[in-house]
């Protein structure tokens, strides 16, 4: 923790702006989204390579699918549920099974756009955009993580879907190369293993002292890869702790916790507690106060790890 | 274009119909009726005006063409062998386990494919990225896209539509097989979306209604690309639906064929005959 905080979409735009200037096969699409997602500089810079579609998000994703045909790498980046729920077909056939290198990104993902309500959050793209064979799911957990899963991004030759929200984010690690499909663990422990992803690892983070103090050690791995999931790390871990809880801003249903089950069901059982948002139409409010509510926040993390773990809180 | 060459093209054309019928005999059943109406267009495109090269199928400065209209891929993958894309003999596989002529086109098994199409809707925004490119990369090449009249109801196709005239791509060109039918019955009484020129005009194409079964009309239609600078056009093509099969023609059940044995030997003895005509008339 470093106390140091960034607004996700800016670090997201100006990764993505920056590596654009320097690549010229790079174009940016926007349906009515493109300031909002950091691209307001690229615009101005390189305005041939800036495509401005209004608000037709099935019509970009078969369009960035076009250019991909011909060599070109874009990067379709707007509010999470629209570039997944919305164009879910286009991004299935047109970039997924036509095996595409395009690059989409979700952002204010998950319940950051709190108060606007369900229509905004997207609490069912890792389910549905992990469902593509051949996508690559990214939910990177802090600034720098951003940064350099823009970059890795971008040099991978394929498909691949990136989460980011839009709430100010700590930095959590040291700026390094990010690799697709690995974790970080991030402390070492016997008791329990969490696996977290997105910026919720930060809450994880947090309550760690917490269980301390109730003598639980925690084997804590951050997963910035949804799919494909880093399965060894996850397996090694388990070994030790034989009991999994899973963070994430998505539902119980269908995400990281349903992978890691998945997994352990078939290579090494065990009792996997699923922590995130029930599956409902998530309520409106601050953020802050909508995690609190599904006990996403440090505190409540915390309690639900001891309570797995059948230890009075 | 001279009678010789209108009367060769035409050829092309049966030759290609008859290539569907070897595939439908190999399966059995096919969509046959839209394939047939888009035949002599998507024969016209492959013998007279897209620059492809079967040997090989990805250079990069190509004219491409997506079939939007994915289950008429019977008209595509008749051309494409005609062609030399690929061996003739493959027309025997389709229908059966793992071919490479599936039922509606997939370009990881078959070269000269550029898009897996097959749910419409999706052909015209695909199209419109590759002709942007084309575009941004300064290239002086087109692409087309055929469509069925029925499938402009999804809205996706209104999309793109304004996308493409908002972008000025004029090296786009959309061919709407207007064969006036779709599975439940005539477009006009399933989802009436005429006058169907006058939509793509109010969206800001260029448009020109030709008949989409004769060969002079669509070379000349083809030739007068783009119809206006600036402007994406569109060419409102009139057809019969299952064209050439004297007994479906216009007939909505022949959407898809369950081809009987007699039925399949009346159509191959007619269209052969048709192509013998042809290519006297052609001198070859
Ligand atoms: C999104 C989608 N909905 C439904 C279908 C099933 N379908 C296949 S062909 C067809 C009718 C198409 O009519 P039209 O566009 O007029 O083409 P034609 O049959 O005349 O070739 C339908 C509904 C489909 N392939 N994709
Ligand atoms: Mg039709």
């Amino acid at each position: 923790m470093t106390g140091n905080f960034e607004d996700p979409r800016k670090t997201f735009g100006k990764a993505v702006s920056d590596y654009a200037l320097a690549h010229e096969d790079v174009i940016l699409l926007s349906a009515d989204s493109g300031k909002s997602s950091g691209f307001g500089d690229f615009m101005k810079e390189a305005p041939e390579r800036y495509l401005e579609f209004g608000i037709m998000e099935q019509c970009v994703t078969g369009v960035a699918s076009g250019l991909a045909c011909s060599g070109k790498r874009p990067v379709f980046c707007a509010i999470a549920p629209f570039v997944t729920a919305r164009n879910f077909e286009m991004f299935r056939n047109d970039v997924g099974y036509m095996g595409q290198n395009v690059k989409i990104v979700g952002r204010n993902g998950g319940i950051t756009y709190s108060d606007l309500g369900a229509t905004h959050h997207s609490l069912d793209d890792f389910s549905i955009i992990g469902m593509i064979p051949g996508v690559c799911v990214l939910c990177p957990q802090d600034p720098n993580e951003i940064r350099q899963a823009v970059i890795t991004m971008m040099e991978h030759d394929g498909p691949v879907y990136m989460r980011i929200g839009n709430e100010p984010v700590e930095n959590l690690f040291e700026e390094e190369p990010f690799v697709i499909g690995k974790g970080r663990r991030i402390a070492e422990g016997k008791d329990v293993t969490i696996i977290s992803t997105g910026t919720l690892t930060g809450s994880v983070i947090k309550a760690l002292p917490l269980l301390k103090e109730k003598g639980v050690s925690a084997d804590v791995i951050g997963m910035p890869t949804i799919c494909p999931l880093d399965e060894e790390l996850i397996l090694d871990s388990v070994e030790k702790t034989a009991r999994v809880v899973t963070v994430e801003e998505h539902y119980i249903k269908g995400g990281l916790g349903t992978a890691v089950s998945d997994l352990l069901s078939e290579r090494s059982p065990a009792l996997v507690k699923k922590l995130g948002i029930p599956h409902d139409y998530a309520t409106s409010g601050p953020y802050k106060e909508i995690l609190k509510k599904y006990g996403l926040d440090e505190k409540s993390i915390a309690d639900s790890v001891l309570n797995f773990l059948g230890i009075d809180i | 274009m001279t009678e010789k060459e209108i009367a060769s093209l035409n050829a092309a054309a049966t030759r290609c119909r008859l290539n569907i019928l070897r595939m439908i005999r190999a399966s059995g059943h096919g969509h046959v009726g839209g394939a047939l109406s888009a035949m002599d267009m998507v024969a016209a495109l492959y013998f007279y005006k897209l620059n492809v090269d079967p040997s090989d199928p990805a250079k990069e400065d190509r004219d491409r063409f997506v079939l939007s209209a994915g289950h008429k891929c019977l008209c595509q993958y008749a051309a494409l062998a005609e062609k030399g894309f690929f061996e003739k003999s493959v027309l025997d596989t389709y229908g059966s386990l793992g071919s490479p002529i599936p039922g509606h086109p997939d370009m990881h098994k078959l070269p000269g494919v550029e898009a897996n199409t097959g749910a419409l809707g999706h052909g015209l925004a695909i199209s419109l990225g590759m002709a942007l490119a084309q575009k941004i990369d300064g290239k002086n090449a087109r692409t087309y896209t055929l469509l069925g009249d029925g499938e402009l109801a999804e809205g996706s196709n209104w999309e793109a539509a304004a996308a493409a005239a908002h972008h000025k791509v004029d090296n786009l060109t959309a061919i709407v097989d207007y064969n006036g039918l779709q599975i439940s019955g005539p477009v006009k009484e399933v989802m009436d979306l005429t006058p169907i020129s006058d939509h793509f005009r109010a969206f800001g194409w260029a448009v020109r209604d030709i008949d989409g079964n004769n060969m002079n009309e669509i070379t000349d239609a083809l030739d007068a690309l783009p119809f206006e600078k600036g402007k994406p056009s569109c060419i409102v093509a009139h057809t019969v639906k299952a064209k050439g099969l004297s007994f479906g023609e216009g007939n909505v059940s022949y959407h898809f064929w369950n081809a009987k044995e007699d039925q399949l030997m009346q159509a191959e003895e007619e269209l052969n005959a048709l192509l013998e005509d042809y290519e006297k008339e052609a001198g070859s």
